[in-house]
């Protein structure tokens, strides 16, 4: 694709620097101090879903705990509390391993389900933005800020976290980490290695909210107006 | 251990007894204390305003007045702030660049003095009131000198010390900013004596004769009763 | 200039500022959370200092190398199907971004949250053009409704209440409900979820932009710049060409820094990371994408001592801890980048012609230095301004320069000082009463318009001191 009017806009700040242009070279320094290192550092994953549950209640997102076994169970309570009629999904293979295909097949009759279909193009956008529940796995969870990390893909819409009413998050156990520091550092050094970051990664911790008006919290502006967790073990 | 008294141009003016208290402070912990004559201002006034050039040439007295001190000591966090100033303004004045940065290095405001160097928190002061104290930005945030007075204020056995409420917010003295943004240093004073009502303190104790001045100013003109005093005053009462 | 909000001369903003009872009000009680919102997630977070450090070395360092890092990021942009257009000033980049909506013949465009495109005044240029433009963040579509300037750059709105909000609403979008705000809230809800869906364009701005990847960082708690991103198949984002990290660790870093110092938050709802266009196959995120690196001015503060101010993370700390703000407000600033930050910017970008009282309009308290999560010595830059309106810029009232003048002969001459420590109360003394001044003379009238100044002290110290030296001085 195009680039324009590069050299002389970045020759004008090489000029403004007083020095040659630098056009390779340049390494990052060692910092003098990596305080990030050292949040929530050596941690059990126990106490970091301590620290998630807690930072649950701050950010009003509803905390959950089960096992693979209770998960249905879980999942149906909270798509019956959000009054859940239809419900989005990306097209995800955790979905099967996690008996959200099974779910979904019970509840077929009551509750309008989608997954993730990218050959039905545009069609993905408009169910998400009138379905009611959008529900997708974390990717990396950050224990500190309560952080669900989403890589985005042909299977994997924006939308689905994003344009629903409600939001659900299923946390497995093992993606949790102590805070962004990880998931950042995971990401660099993929693509240290050549590899492509997802075109779209959001960090999402809990509904969306605004405090424009008079500064107080509203919660759900744009996206969801509510959020739940679940941490599966 | 010899010290020599900066006595600040606001001191030295509208707050002999400032100077005063210092003295029979210093000399009460056992310093011998001498006051170079040839000091004047530190030049901030000038500096503060963008006139640089004309607070070289103050700079450049004290300088001068202040050569043959061990010790430069001063009851202001926001004058002696301006010494610790000189060696970045000097940077590169091969005439001036080494002794602007050893008068710097042998500054101290005077409650960081006698904490940190003479190594005390009791003066002996008899103190009796219920005082609150405003921390001088200059003080706080350019001297970095923090514990020190209230270490000394709390050591008092008369002493009933309230926290004043937003303690750290600037009074609106800021030097030339006090005429040159009447409207808005006003509304700063104006809020700042506010907090000091609030606390009933009877005194209000600071290291700063500016913001002293500018509050004390404002508080007289409300017609509030609360003392405003600096803090020398407290550490020198010994009857 | 667009950076411009306001015409009236400085001092009768300000006196329309302190006026402003609402608008004080609210402002204060705004920075009274901040104050401890902030301390609590400075505590929580321990070592905050080392945190500001890590910050300061970070934009330092990218600053410094400005130059390979915009190359890089192009590169990055460019091989992920984004098409980069450096715009070294305001003229440039908006006629780029004309071109692009003329190009898709698109009628309408929907925006998240952007101070660059304020300051080059992009929404103006593409209404004029015809294209209806519609702003997402709450604040600033409150604002873009009432035709009024952000006075935060965080919270744009501020200076607004309730009763105001739901005025504009009912007057321009036929709303009928409540001032509640989760009322108001929910109308602009269902408003701007159909501007959404039915924009052609999207323009962004930026937050940090990431050199390794060429990936577009962006922080919001409505989530909004995630439905720009991700709703509209034509995409532009405009960028600072400063708001640049090397890597996604730094990234990381500075976005912890921002939303704490920004709303006292470990993270902001949305932190949305998007990279070039959409890939095969994906559905959201556009198919044809655009940045555009703005300069317009900041090539002329590198080099210069006001460098540190381009290391600004726009998160507006300075401003939710500035004693000045919260009496005047932002509009007194005649600036979208108001409080202190915008005391050093504004001059910098638009020249002092129009801004020579904004460097002044500070005690020099330090607040925002201290409250700078990335170390900018920004009341030393108040400074360095007057020095250059002084000297360089010759802008300085004459009757101020004479007294500068006399200042300088008084200090450092010594008897010309002591001379006057003498004669300060017989000077003043016309003016006393009960050794105090309650109408001054000349500047000191300014003075004690408000407040009362003390009489100069019957002897000087330095009298004393003579005295007690003579009579065998130390008792």
């Amino acid at each position: 694709m195009t680039i324009q009017n590069r050299d002389q806009f970045l020759n004008r700040i090489a000029a403004s620097l007083g020095r040659p242009r630098h056009t390779d070279g340049v390494e990052r320094p060692k910092w003098s101090v990596n305080p990030q290192l050292e949040v929530l550092k050596g941690q059990t994953q126990e106490n970091l879903i301590d620290v998630l549950e807690k930072q649950c209640k701050i950010i009003h997102t509803v905390f959950k705990r089960t096992d693979k076994n209770g998960l249905e169970q879980v999942l149906k309570e909270t798509i019956k509390a959000y009054n859940g009629k239809s419900i989005i999904v990306p097209n995800d293979p955790r979905n099967e391993q996690y008996g959200l295909l099974n779910l979904f097949h019970e509840i077929e009759q009551r509750i309008e389900t989608h997954i993730w279909d990218y050959t039905k193009q545009k069609e993905n956008q408009i169910f998400a933005e009138r379905a009611d529940i959008g529900i997708t796995f974390s990717d990396i969870t950050l224990a500190e800020s309560a952080t669900v990390t989403l890589f985005h893909h042909k299977d994997h819409g924006r939308t689905i976290s994003l344009l629903p009413h409600s939001y659900i998050a299923i946390i497995p156990r093992e993606t949790i980490v102590p805070r962004m520091t990880q998931a950042t550092q995971q990401i660099h050094e993929a693509i240290a290695k050549g590899e492509d970051v997802a075109s779209c990664v959001s960090f999402i911790s809990g509904p969306s909210n605004s405090a424009d008006i008079e500064m107080n919290l509203i919660v759900g502006v744009h996206g969801p107006v509510h959020a739940t967790y679940i941490v599966v073990d | 251990m010899k010290v020599s008294l900066f006595i600040t141009c606001l001191c030295d003016i509208f707050s002999a007894n400032v100077g005063k208290d210092t003295v029979e402070i210093l000399e009460r912990v056992g310093c011998n204390v001498d006051f170079p004559e040839l000091q004047t201002c530190c030049g901030q006034p000038a500096y503060n305003s963008g006139y640089v050039k004309e607070a070289k040439q103050s700079m450049k007295q004290m300088i001068r007045a202040f050569k043959d001190s061990d010790y430069v000591v001063g009851p202001s966090g926001s004058c002696v702030g301006m010494l610790k100033e000189y060696p970045n303004l000097f940077k590169g004045d091969k005439e001036w660049e080494e002794d602007a940065k050893e008068l710097a290095d042998k500054s101290y405001e005077l409650t960081q003095f006698l904490v940190d160097v003479v190594g005390i928190v009791d003066v002996g002061s008899t103190f009796n009131g219920r005082i609150t104290y405003h921390p001088s930005c200059h003080m706080t945030r350019i001297l970095g000198v923090n514990d020190a007075p209230i270490l000394l204020l709390k050591q008092i056995e008369g002493i009933e010390f309230i926290e004043l409420p937003v303690k750290e917010d600037c009074c609106g003295f800021g030097g030339t900013f006090s005429v040159k943004n009447a409207a808005i240093s006003e509304e700063m004073v104006k809020e700042k004596s506010q907090h000091v009502t609030e606390t009933k303190a009877e005194y209000l104790v600071g290291g700063d004769m500016g913001c002293l001045m500018n509050i004390g100013g404002r508080m007289q003109r409300e017609g509030k009763k609360v003392e405003v005093v600096h803090i020398t005053e407290i550490l020198n009462t010994t009857d | 200039m667009s950076i411009q909000i306001n015409e009236s001369p400085f001092q009768e903003r300000v006196q329309k500022g302190i006026e402003n009872d609402f608008m004080r009000q609210a402002v204060s009680s705004a920075q009274g959370r901040f104050r401890t919102g902030k301390l609590t997630q400075a505590e929580e977070l321990g070592n905050w200092e080392d945190w500001r450090q890590l910050g300061e070395e970070i934009r330092k360092h990218t600053v410094e190398n400005l130059d390979y890092y915009l190359q890089q990021l192009s590169d990055q942009v460019s091989r992920r199907g984004g098409n980069v257009f450096f715009a070294s000033t305001a003229e440039e980049a908006t006629e780029y971004i004309q071109n692009v909506i003329k190009n898709k013949e698109a009628k309408k465009v929907v925006k998240s949250k952007s101070m660059v495109t304020e300051e080059i005044g992009l929404n103006h240029a593409l209404e004029l053009g015809g294209v209806e433009v519609v702003e997402s963040d709450l604040g600033e579509w409150i604002l873009q409704l009432d035709d009024d300037p952000p006075s935060h750059i965080v919270t744009p709105a501020l200076h607004k209440n309730k009763e105001q909000i739901r005025e504009t609403f009912a007057e321009k979008r036929g709303y009928t409900n409540s001032d509640k705000p989760e009322e108001l809230a929910s109308f602009s809800r269902d408003q701007l979820r159909k501007e959404f869906l039915s924009a052609d364009v999207g323009i962004t701005g930026c937050n940090f932009a990431i050199a390794e990847s060429g990936t577009i960082t962006l922080v919001t708690n409505e989530g909004n710049a995630e439905m720009a991103t991700t709703l509209t198949d034509t995409l532009v984002t405009v960028m600072g060409m400063e708001r640049i990290v090397p890597t996604w660790e730094e990234m990381e870093i500075l976005v912890g820094l921002l939303t704490r110092s920004a709303v006292c938050q470990k993270l902001t709802s949305y932190i949305t990371a998007y990279t070039g266009s959409r890939l095969e196959d994906e559905i959201d995120g556009p198919d044809d994408y655009h940045l555009v690196i703005v300069d317009n001015g900041r090539s002329k503060i590198l080099g210069t001592e006001f460098q540190a101010a381009l290391h600004c993370i726009r998160c507006a700390a300075c401003i939710n801890v500035c004693p000045v703000y919260r009496h005047i407000g932002g509009h007194a600033h005649n600036s979208i980048y108001p409080g202190p930050i915008g005391a050093v910017l504004t001059p910098l970008l638009d020249g002092y012609q129009d801004h020579t009282e904004l460097p002044y309009a500070s005690s020099l308290c330090g607040a925002c230095t201290e409250a700078c999560p990335v170390k900018i010595p920004l009341h030393d830059m108040l400074i360095k301004h007057r020095q250059i309106i002084v000297e360089k810029e010759n802008k300085a009232p004459t009757a101020e320069k004479m007294m500068m003048k006399g200042f300088a002969k008084w200090s450092s001459s010594p008897a010309a000082y002591i001379l006057s420590t003498k004669m300060a109360r017989l000077a003043l003394k016309a003016w006393t009463k009960d050794d105090t001044i309650e109408n001054g003379p000349g500047p000191l009238k300014n003075w004690t318009n408000s407040r009362n100044f003390p009489a100069p002290s019957k002897q000087s110290f330095r009298a004393w001191y003579k005295e007690r030296e003579k009579s065998g001085g130390a008792s």
